[in-house]
């Protein structure tokens, strides 16, 4: 079920065109080219979803749910560089100081600053408004190694999360 | 030998011994307790963060010992000024230092125990952790304590007698503690203070709670002592904080002094260097506004109960704007309202040298020296 909805999700956020019109002599047939702007995962529970160059980040329900409430978000500044799976800010709960990595090298283009002031937000809506930054990809090429959707949640019914 | 190859030698003998001796209590990953022979909190701070950083804890687990001289330590997202006054430390020879968890503000001096459970990330679990404490002080002590639901260790119920804080990170986590075996309580609670000194931030709270040593409660209790009882209760309980009995101790990697240099740990100058240093201090405070008030003395100014009002936006430790706000009749030869004093002292850093440029700034507006230094001494209270 779990997995249902999730595509249904996948499927409401991709932007789909304005649907072409072909006549084949008969009848008007309608095709709707569709744009898939998926989520990868890394295996240190972040989310990328990318749109053209630019990625946004954030970390998925698994995470915000085993920090507890989040504090504080140290997000990292634009105009900051860094290589994949750099140390890039932290998040803060009652329980501990979480590092965030970084899931694909890049220069950070824009933060949250909704979170930096509701860190809730990562708590209740961690795929959306609780998103932590953006940056402009360097090397498009690392996303092919990160784990799409259906990838993910079988990692996670792994021990090895 | 390096010390570096020798663990790594005890590591693998103590693996194959191991497995061999315990394979009916398969949870029991091999344990070492380390005690730092240092006392300046820095190279401390430094070593925990070079061994959760480079060492492997997939088949090992480390218990860190150290204590400092008289500190305050901060939260990683604290601000040093709302916790305690920054400006009187010097004098009272106490440095300030941020550490890489959470959690709240503490005082350390050598009454005073760490103690630094570092894992993999898998292997984190603080629970444990306090408990493993808690049963180590009942085992030599004959002291209750117990676990509360904030994770604190408490005494008889009431009295905190540690602070705990983690670090989650891929693949190592750690979570350290603090144990009030006999600090000079009264020192520390004049230095940890809660006075409304007129910041506003979102940097983390500290929560206060009545504290008390446990020297008070068992008398010739130190950290010594305490050293001895929690790192032999560390090597004899499993990874669930399970009491394995006497014998699991000879089993384990036993104790080593460990000195927190470059010699013994590559590197970690450069890691001791960046946590005393002032960027980290007090640049990484999260940015705030403080607003501070102050009654004009009756002869300044033509108004009864006038208010002088000094602001500061403070952006990763330095001035980014500041105003002072006079009543009218204060300052004879100037507009009155809002003096904005901004040139000179955008930049600087929130610290005693913000006040010298507000000295020098009004000294061109009014000729009054008792105004001028009252000004002055109301900016100086606002940095402290």
């Amino acid at each position: 079920m779990v997995v249902c909805s999730v595509v249904v999700r996948r499927l409401l956020a991709a932007a789909p065109a304005a649907p072409r019109h072909v006549f084949t002599g008969l009848r008007w047939v309608t095709s709707t080219p569709v744009k898939f702007n998926e989520r990868k995962y890394t295996d240190k529970h972040e989310w990328v979803q990318v749109d053209g160059k630019i990625g946004t980040i954030g970390i998925t329900h698994y995470a915000q749910d085993a920090l507890g409430d989040v504090v504080y978000a140290q997000l990292p500044d634009p105009g900051q560089e860094f290589s994949q799976m750099d140390e890039c800010g932290a998040l803060e709960s009652v329980k501990a100081a979480s590092e965030l990595y970084c899931p694909v090298s890049g220069k950070i283009v824009s933060k949250n600053t909704e979170v930096e002031d509701t860190p809730g937000l990562i708590n209740k809506s961690c795929y959306e408004k609780g998103w932590l930054f953006k940056l402009e990809l360097s090397k498009l090429h690392e996303l092919d190694g990160l784990m799409d959707e259906a990838q993910y949640e079988k990692f996670l019914k792994t021990d090895d999360h | 030998m390096t010390f570096w190859n020798q663990g790594k030698a005890l590591g693998r003998w103590a693996l194959r011994a191991f497995s061999s001796a315990t394979r009916s209590s398969r949870s029991a990953t091999p344990k070492t307790v380390f005690i730092s022979q240092s006392d300046d909190i820095f190279a401390n701070l430094a070593l925990e963060d070079w061994l959760y950083r480079h060492h492997d804890f997939s088949q090992h687990r480390i218990l860190l010992l150290w204590r400092n001289g008289p500190a305050v330590v901060v939260g990683r997202h604290q601000n040093p000024w709302k916790e305690t006054h920054v400006g009187a430390l010097h004098d009272k020879q106490v440095v300030l230092a941020r550490r890489n968890s959470g959690g709240g503000a503490v005082y350390h001096d050598q009454g005073n125990l760490n103690l630094s459970f570092l894992t993999s990330r898998e292997g984190y679990n603080r629970r444990t952790n306090l408990t493993v404490v808690a049963n180590a002080l009942r085992r030599e002590f004959g002291l209750e304590a117990t676990v509360n639901d904030r994770d604190d260790l408490v005494l008889n119920g009431n009295y905190k007698i540690s602070g705990t804080a983690a670090k989650l990170g891929r693949p190592n986590a750690y979570h350290h503690c603090t144990l009030l075996a006999d600090v000079d309580l009264d020192n520390m609670k004049g230095i940890l203070n809660s006075d409304d000194c007129g910041i506003e931030t979102k940097a983390t709270d500290s929560v206060r709670s009545p504290v008390a040593n446990l020297s008070s409660m068992h008398p010739g209790l130190n950290v010594a002592s305490l050293m001895g009882a929690v790192g032999r209760e560390f090597l004899r309980s499993d990874d669930r904080g399970v009491d394995l009995g006497k014998s699991a101790i000879s089993r384990q990697l036993g104790f080593t002094l460990v000195n927190p240099t470059d010699d013994w740990f590559p590197g970690l100058e450069k890691s001791r260097a960046e946590l005393a240093s002032w960027g980290w201090r007090f640049g990484k405070t999260p940015d705030f506004t403080v607003r501070r008030e102050f009654a004009v003395p009756r002869e300044m100014c033509v108004t009864e109960g006038a208010k002088l009002q000094v602001q500061m936006r403070v952006v990763k430790g330095r001035v980014a704007s500041m105003s002072v706000t006079v009543p009218p009749g204060f300052v004879s030869n100037a507009p009155e309202g809002e003096v904005a004093v901004l040139s000179g002292l955008e930049g600087q850093k929130f610290s005693e040298e913000a006040v010298g440029l507000v000295e020098a700034a009004f000294a061109k507006k009014d000729k009054s020296d008792k105004k001028k230094r009252f000004v002055a001494e109301c900016v100086r209270r606002v940095v402290q």
